[in-house]
């Protein structure tokens, strides 16, 4: 499988934090350079987390209001690319673009959650409680584990 | 708090005859006021005190590290607002490991008499009960072993001397992997700086709660297997090293 | 959930998914940081109240992350519920203690929280000035960690303590007011 990009945001609906592997393909036919929302060139600004964000965001609601409130949202799927998401009891969202051949990535964002983030961010006594602007979230630590644990997915499956 | 400990852990360190002992602004930690003992506190009816707690009820006991990990980032988040530079922050961090320092000395102490067992044996000489130590080695031993298992339930892996003639007063202290240094990601930025100062902080504080005065600093040596491996250097002041001589004229361990 | 169930699952996560560290480095390095804001507060008391509860607020808001990462609840689903989490399963992981939940005022919003242990406060004797045992609450830290902590999963809470053994009380109990939830942070308007 093909890891895409993977973003976090916070509570305060801000991305702290936003890494890109490969481009993601889009589709065939169209103009891609100049589509709008889902093209190169948007992402090359900040632009495509404020989309990512609004996406989830909306979509997390709607299936609350249609599942209930502990209902949420895994995964959604186009014809160009899987959209994998997991939000914690804070409010903290983790989202990562896969290509269509990617097992759910459900677990994996747990688990970057639980053995990255925490553990190398949240007790961190060099990073700050919160991560306006992304501070602190990019530390080595963090940054290297996250490749090395995307690497891994990518290898084994 | 406590300080009548501390007081009381204070005159232990005057009684040892070493004039050069404490540097001034250090002592001054301990609580000013306070005559020990005084019964001008309260306590309540079911005498849940400290002095009637026994001290070693804690001696097993253990708590998450994670919450020794917020403590210690809240140390460092508060000394970071009140300095103006990476020595500065050290220098900050050493000073609250100090008085640490003091009071680990005489738990140390009291719980190698109290229970008579090997738990100092490295700087006890004989089959009494151990003593509080003379020289440099049987001090560093003491950190080495019996603190770091206090601390961190393990040995410190190193205890070397300087090589070099110019400096026969320093002393290294190695842990590759400090428990405080955990989850710290230092930025590139500050790639000087080591959190474990305050470590370093708590062994000046054992060094000159036994009369050996020393300044330790806490330095990044890492290797590509242990990359927070860190190395306690201490340095031994003047009268320290004209005592050990003497010392060691007189055939004393 | 059961306070039974609460407390059992505590229990587990204690025992098998918590990393361990000697309790006395954790109790002397809490002391140190309490004689530290003493001293540069020159024993202002009520000012090192106020400091050691920000800095439990920032304690709070870290520590909820690990809280959940380790445990796996969810959102709890009233007060009640959230009570006996705090009790029995936030304070037995960090704390290895489980204060009783008790004195719940009949709306459900307010609660105490008595300890028998208190591991903050071993080795403590409060400075015999007169003062200290009136004005100084040793373990304040603790009121702003459960505030930061329930901030997080959006439950704004007041907590204070009403008695402390070190004060002479025979008890140490802290008082916990539900304030209100907090809802969603809606991401700026663009444009």
């Amino acid at each position: 499988m093909t890891v895409y990009s993977f973003y976090i945001f916070d509570r305060h609906a801000e991305c702290i934090y936003k890494r890109r592997w490969l481009p993601r393909p889009t589709s065939v036919g169209g103009k891609p350079q100049t589509q709008a929302g889902l093209g190169q060139t948007v992402r090359a600004g900040d632009d495509d987390a404020k989309l990512v964000f609004g996406t989830v965001f909306s979509l997390r609601n709607m299936v609350r209001k249609l599942g209930g409130e502990e209902d949420n949202f895994v995964s959604y799927t186009t014809s160009q690319y899987k959209l994998h998401y997991y939000e914690t009891p804070t409010n903290i969202k983790f989202v990562m673009l896969t290509d269509l051949k990617s097992p759910s990535m459900r677990i994996a964002l747990q688990q970057i959650y639980i053995n990255l983030f925490v553990e190398y961010v949240v007790k961190n006594p060099l990073s700050p409680v919160e991560h306006p602007g992304g501070v602190g979230v990019n530390n080595e630590l963090f940054e290297g584990s996250l490749e090395q644990f995307v690497r891994d997915q990518a290898t084994f499956r | 708090m406590a300080a009548p400990r501390h007081s009381a852990m204070l005159s232990i360190s005057n009684n040892v005859g070493t004039p050069q002992s404490t540097s001034s602004d250090k002592t001054q930690i301990a609580q000013p006021q306070s005559p020990a003992q005084t019964p001008g506190l309260r306590v309540p009816s079911n005498r849940k005190t400290i002095y009637d707690r026994h001290l070693n009820r804690s001696r097993n006991a253990e708590l998450s590290r994670a919450s020794f990990a917020y403590l210690f980032a809240e140390m460092v988040t508060y000394a970071q607002r009140r300095v103006t530079g990476i020595q500065d922050l050290e220098k900050r961090l050493n000073e609250q490991g100090y008085p640490l320092g003091l009071r680990l000395l005489d738990l140390l102490f009291y719980r190698a008499t109290s229970t008579s067992s090997s738990a100092l044996s490295s700087s006890s000489t004989s089959s009494s009960p151990p003593n509080r130590p003379l020289r440099i080695l049987a001090l560093l031993h003491l950190i080495h072993g019996p603190l770091w298992r206090l601390l961190f339930q393990r040995s410190a892996d190193a205890l070397e001397h300087s090589v070099s003639p110019d400096t026969p007063n320093e002393y290294m202290i190695t842990d590759n992997d400090p428990l405080v240094n955990t989850y710290i990601s230092v930025p590139r930025e500050m790639s000087m700086l080591n959190c474990a100062a305050y470590i370093a902080g708590v062994i000046e504080g054992v060094c000159d709660g036994c009369g050996f005065e020393a300044k330790v600093s806490a330095h990044n040596q890492p290797t590509e297997m242990w990359p927070s491996r860190t190395v306690f250097l201490v340095r031994f002041g003047d009268t320290v090293m004209e005592r050990e001589k003497v010392l060691e004229r007189q055939g004393v361990k | 959930m059961s306070t039974n169930k609460a407390s059992r699952i505590g229990e587990e996560i204690w025992k098998t998914r918590v990393d361990k560290v000697n309790a006395e480095l954790v109790t002397l390095t809490y002391g140190t940081i309490v004689a530290q804001l003493c001293q540069d507060y020159n024993s202002d008391y009520q000012e090192v109240n106020k400091q050691l509860d920000k800095m439990g607020y920032n304690i709070g808001m870290r520590l909820i992350e690990d809280f959940l990462a380790k445990s796996g609840v969810g959102r709890c689903a009233n007060f009640r519920e959230t009570a006996d989490m705090i009790a029995k399963v936030g304070f037995k992981i960090f704390l290895n203690v489980a204060p009783t939940v008790t004195n719940w005022t009949s709306d459900n919003n307010q609660f105490s929280l008595i300890f028998d242990d208190n591991p903050l406060a071993d080795f403590v004797e409060l400075p015999d000035d007169g003062r200290a045992q009136d004005e100084l609450w040793f373990s304040n830290i603790l009121c702003g960690v459960l505030r930061g902590s329930l901030e997080m999963v959006q439950v704004q809470i007041e907590a204070h303590f009403v008695s402390d053994v070190l004060r002479g009380d025979d008890t140490t109990e802290m008082r916990v007011s539900l304030v209100r939830y907090i809802e969603d942070e809606m991401p700026p308007e663009e444009e």
